[in-house]
């Protein structure tokens, strides 16, 4: 049983990273380039070279190229630095010679200080090398999981500061009082905490990072877009490390380390962890979507199990029929059709038709949504349970439970439903896991601010990490759905007994 | 049928159709027989016979589109023909007519422990904890041999094999003591040598509970080793009754005849075996006369005209056969099967599989 859950675990990692390298792969070599840039504002205001420097900044940033200024080339590979950055010269020659070798591209960029005048003009060079697939899904894996260490300030901002920081692991209390796992000399200040959001135990070691949206919410990550808060800041009283104490929204847990801090960082902040996280008044992306998802998911299994077993029990009678004439009607609806028809009905019981009328604190926003949510995933899940429960009711061991003498509720209850279960358990996590993945059409429709329009609306602004992010996290769960429900099924069912070997 | 006092179920004019797709078969054509209480009852017949059928409706567990048309089945003073309620049914069935179906692989519910399948029917029908129960159940899984019971308890039935799970199943129906236990081919499903070990688990188990046994099988080879009287089924109606030796050793059916020379044991190195020619009528149409005549030797203008009543043979043997009236010419029974006896006494002595053990 242990060995075959390694076994599992070790083929479901194979499989994300198969899957993950496939987009990588696919988003990098048949997207165009200039795709990324068209819905990027920044870039359709520059020109000439200004354009170009900018446009291979970014490329570098997302990861398709290894860009270099004449600045870093002369810094790197030269000897005599202010010769070398004399354009022309030659030792700048020579330097880009090295680098067309290294297999760079060299670009040579020539800028007028006067449009009109082209007999002024400095010249300059940019030099590029561009990553193949494999390179890119090299450089993803490897960069992925970033672990905080000690040593993380000093070794890569030590240039930068003015004097070395401390590195150690301490026990300290964040605002609230509460102690933590502390550090300094880390990228994060805390590094395991406590507070009274979900799971309660958090952490700041092991970070998952997938790069930084480009270009909607250009410069954030893409992990913090998905997960922080929306909506306005909530600002609480707090004291901060200087001992200043103000309404802020910031949540001092979360904060990194900031190189170059402006003067009010640095009042709230003397030890320069001044990079944090704000907190907001309403839930997450993921939160939204998870809230309408489970909601909905826990009303679906309250409606769908009595009913189905019901019609199963009464199998052509009055409610099998009536039940029946239900899931025919809601499959054969068109979805959109049912959305907004619902949607029309809940206006006559003044609910609103976009979810930010009232927003995310009052009740009735979510009463539509999670109806129509219900409905939509209610018809298959009533077909399967009766289904199930009539197939098995067909079942020798029913007959001979009847022989017994058992009543017919009886038989139903503590025989046939056990087995009839088991199939509908084996989809249970995979339900309730991927509830995070939203709603496209429901959430559009009522404007919800969830996680089902992401990826839609990344795919279209060319938003390449945000894709990439969204397809890990949907992929791992997916997984990871997979195997708890054969999880699950061992404990409902005593015959199914995981095994690393083949045969039974 | 002979009187007797000690007469445990009465099935008188039994008649029983099924709707087959706007179709209506009679699968029990008017059968009036006696149980007697104490007594081993084998009833044998080809497949579609009705053998099944017939007994199924001592519990009430026809299917759906099965019914009773008409007859009365006496048992303890109540026709159970006259039964509406599933509530009244399930104080007969388990409780008083157990039943032990063919396939024991199957007749066990997978995910339920051996133990919950047991006690469960004594907390029911004996209305005993759930403690006494667990310690009943143990002392009759060791009453069918199962050995380290108490261990074996909590095992799920696909930890058992085929002979296991059936003494589990006859535990199950021995449970609540019945009076009456069905057995619908036990053994079918078994190799031999546990085969033999079922049967005499079952022979064993009703002398020592006093139960009526009313056996539903094939397989003659059986019928000879356990059956006190044997009923012969064909096309819905039981067409010869007797005890065990009359009907082995006297038959006087034509079928029987046909039946008993088809023992694969009587073949003979070198002959094809006997195999009794044609098919049975369909019983979606009325049959007229006697149902076995279109496949009979010995059939004669009568046996297409009139059915045959039962003519006695002895107080305990009778016949449905025109051959036996007076004014049928005297036909002998075939050759292959007149000194069953020595034979088979020749087969059992040579280790045969139903040798006593």
């Amino acid at each position: 049983m242990k060995k075959y859950i390694l076994i599992r675990i070790l083929k479901s990692i194979v499989s994300i990273f198969m899957v993950v390298s496939i987009v990588l792969a696919m988003i990098y070599t048949m997207i165009p380039t200039t795709k990324v840039f068209e819905q990027d504002p920044a870039f359709r205001r520059l020109s000439g070279s200004d354009a170009i420097f900018y446009r291979y900044n970014k490329l570098d940033e997302l990861g398709y190229l290894d860009n270099m200024t004449m600045d870093d080339m002369c810094r790197e590979s030269s000897d005599d630095y202010a010769a070398c950055m004399i354009s022309d010269s030659e030792e700048n020659l020579r330097v880009l010679q090295v680098y067309e070798d290294k297999g760079y591209t060299i670009e040579r960029l020539v800028k007028y200080q006067n449009p009109d005048d082209t007999s002024e003009a400095t010249v300059d060079y940019i030099a590029h090398y561009d990553y193949n697939a494999f390179q890119i899904i090299f450089n993803f894996w490897t960069n992925l999981v970033r672990v905080d260490n000690s040593g993380f300030v000093n070794n890569t901002y030590g240039k930068k500061l003015s004097e070395p920081v401390e590195e150690r692991y301490y026990f300290g209390t964040d605002q609230n009082g509460v102690t933590g796992l502390m550090c300094s000399g880390c990228r994060y200040k805390y590094q395991i905490y406590f507070d009274g959001n979900f799971p309660f135990i958090h952490q700041n070691i092991i970070k998952l990072n997938f790069g930084n949206s480009f270009p909607t919410n250009a410069g954030v990550p893409t992990m913090e877009i998905i997960s922080r808060g929306q909506g306005e800041q909530a600002s609480t009283e707090q004291t901060f490390p200087s001992g200043i104490t103000q309404t802020s929204p910031y949540i001092q847990t979360t904060c990194e380390f900031m190189p170059t801090p402006d003067q009010a960082s640095l009042r709230l902040f003397p030890d320069q962890y001044a990079d944090c996280i704000s907190a907001y008044t309403s839930p997450s992306m993921i939160m939204t979507s998870y809230i309408f998802g489970i909601a909905s998911l826990i009303l679906v299994y309250v409606i769908a199990l009595p009913f189905g077993i019901s019609m199963a029990q009464h199998k052509g009678k009055l409610i099998d029929k009536f039940g029946v004439v239900v899931i025919n009607l809601l499959i054969s609806l068109p979805s959109l059709a049912l959305i907004f028809f619902l949607k029309y009905i809940g206006s006559f019981f003044g609910m609103p038709d976009k979810f930010p009328q009232l927003g995310f604190n009052d009740i009735k926003s979510y009463i539509l949504p999670i109806i129509i949510l219900a409905l939509l995933s209610l018809p298959s899940l009533m077909m399967w349970i009766r289904r199930y429960m009539v197939d098995q009711s067909n079942a020798d061991y029913v007959k001979f439970a009847k022989a017994k003498g058992l009543s017919q509720k009886e038989i139903f209850h503590k025989h046939i439903l056990k087995n009839a279960i088991i199939p509908i358990v084996n989809g249970i996590p995979g339900s309730v896991i991927l509830c995070i993945s939203g709603a496209f059409i429901t959430e559009s429709v009522f404007a919800i601010p969830g996680m089902g329009k992401m990826l839609p609306d990344s795919i279209k602004v060319a938003n390449n990490n945000m894709v990439i992010t969204i397809t890990f996290i949907l992929t791992t769960l997916s997984v990871l759905s997979v195997l708890l429900g054969d999880l699950l099924m061992t404990v409902v069912d005593p015959r199914i007994q995981l095994s690393a070997k083949g045969g039974d | 049928m002979a009187e007797n006092k000690d007469i445990i179920l009465s099935v008188k004019d039994l008649e029983v159709k099924f709707k087959v797709r706007d179709r209506v078969l009679t699968a029990i054509r008017n059968i009036s027989m006696d149980f007697e209480k104490g007594q081993v009852v084998a009833i044998v017949g080809e497949s579609g016979s009705g053998k099944s059928v017939f007994t199924k409706t001592f519990t009430g567990m026809l299917d759906s589109n099965g019914k009773v048309t008409n007859g009365e089945i006496w048992f303890e003073g109540q026709n159970l023909c006259e039964i509406k309620k599933e509530s009244d049914w399930e104080k007969i069935r388990g409780r008083k007519i157990a039943t032990v179906f063919q396939d024991p692989m199957t007749s066990l519910n997978p995910v339920r422990t051996i133990g919950y399948q047991i006690s469960e029917v004594i907390i029911k029908h004996q209305g005993k904890s759930k403690e006494e129960a667990k310690k009943e159940a143990i002392s009759l899984m060791e009453r069918v041999g199962i050995y380290n019971a108490a261990q074996r308890y909590d095992e799920y039935p696909f930890m058992y094999s085929g002979g296991m799970r059936q003494r589990i199943v006859i535990a199950i129906a021995l449970a609540c003591r019945p009076e009456i236990l069905i057995c619908d081919e036990p053994t079918t499903a078994l190799d031999v040598t546990i085969q033999a070990q079922i049967i005499h688990l079952i022979k064993d188990l009703a002398k020592e509970y006093g139960f009526t046994t009313i056996y539903i099988t094939h397989d003659l080879g059986v019928v000879a080793n356990v059956a006190d009287r044997v009923a012969v089924m064909y096309a819905g109606q039981i067409i010869e009754y007797g005890l065990v030796e009359e009907i082995f050793y006297d038959p006087k059916h034509p079928y029987t005849w046909g039946l008993l020379s088809s023992l694969p044991q009587l073949g003979e190195k070198g002959n094809e075996l006997f195999a009794i020619r044609g098919t049975p009528p369909s019983l979606f149409e009325k049959v007229i006369g006697d149902a076995f005549a279109p496949r009979s030797d010995y059939a004669m203008q009568i046996d297409f005209e009139e059915e045959p009543p039962f003519f006695e043979v002895s107080p305990t043997h009778f016949a449905k056969t025109w051959l036996l009236d007076p004014r049928a010419p005297k036909v002998e029974a075939p050759a292959t099967i007149r000194n069953l006896h020595d034979k088979m006494v020749r087969l059992t002595a040579k280790g045969g599989i139903y040798g006593e053990h």
